[in-house]
């Protein structure tokens, strides 16, 4: 068996990878924010018209502190083991959520739905 | 006698890929991207899968891991590096057919891959958002890298092995 094609083959997943990362990292920012947990929605935000704050969203393994300031949301902070959430820093592409894996939260921007500017 | 010896050497491979993990653990982890780590403790998975038998390298990874994430206090862990190693190893133990020792950091490239495929999958499934998917171009970039790492590192332990013939297979 030729070793050729599997060479090929890692570096062809290889260069995808770095084109879909560039891609996902230039992908723009939208207005309307999702925050959901265990696939649950648990807020729609419109950040254009939020005001500023920071709320705390509660699960059984801990908590994660969401701040919104200048029409951008973060994680504050999290008692999370990891703090990835928290290192991802403000959401700033669409098509990159900040994940919280160990509280299972999403904070991801999705189409405006135009229904309501706030849900809580 | 022999089954006895079996046992106990990967019973050192499981300390050892422990000792990595914990090793690894201190080092901080600079990527603000869930699943993107260097992950050490493969170079002990991939090792096995090509000098041991499916199951005993399968055994060492699943001690390794569920030890690992509750000494870590970070269980949640465990479910993704399961569903990773899983895949990783199920892959692995196919490749090996067709790639041969010399070329094991390659092998190990595919692995890290398909490891990060398995994490990205069961993290999809628990959260039930597709849009995790977002992160797989970084991770599979990062598998690329860190499974290269591994599989050599392997690799020099595999040639030192050899050398000093305290290999049990040769």
């Amino acid at each position: 068996m030729k070793i050729k094609p599997f060479i090929a083959a890692a570096a062809i997943i290889f260069v995808l990878g770095i084109v879909g990362s560039i891609f996902a990292l230039t992908s723009s920012p939208k207005n309307t924010v999702r925050i959901s947990q265990d696939g649950k929605i648990l807020y729609t935000i419109d950040l254009s018209v939020a005001r500023d704050e920071e709320f705390g969203i509660k699960c059984s393994e801990g908590t994660n502190t969401i701040e919104i300031r200048d029409g951008k949301i973060r994680v504050r902070d999290a008692d999370c083991p990891d703090k990835t959430c928290v290192k991802t820093g403000w959401l700033s592409s669409a098509a990159m959520p900040i994940v919280c894996l160990p509280h299972r939260l999403v904070i991801e921007f999705c189409e405006e739905s135009g229904v309501d500017a706030v849900t809580r | 006698m022999k089954k006895a010896k079996r046992i106990a050497e990967l019973g050192v491979l499981t300390a050892l890929a422990l000792i990595m993990f914990f090793v690894e653990l201190q080092i901080p982890n600079p990527f603000p991207i869930p699943g993107i780590k260097l992950g050490l403790a493969n170079i002990v998975t991939v090792y096995a899968v090509y000098r041991y038998k499916a199951w005993e390298a399968a055994a060492v990874a699943a001690v390794r891991i569920t030890l690992g994430s509750v000494f870590a206090g970070n269980v949640s862990a465990l479910l993704y590096s399961a569903a990773g190693s899983a895949l990783c190893i199920f892959g692995m133990v196919i490749l090996k057919r067709y790639i041969d020792e010399k070329h094991l950091w390659l092998a190990s490239v595919f692995g890290a891959v398909l490891h990060n495929t398995g994490q990205i999958l069961a993290a999809c499934l628990l959260l039930q958002t597709p849009q995790i998917f977002a992160y797989y171009p970084f991770l599979i970039v990062s598998g690329c890298l860190a499974g290269g790492f591994t599989g050599l590192c392997a690799q020099l332990v595999i040639n030192r092995l050899d050398k000093i013939k305290m290999h049990p297979n040769r």
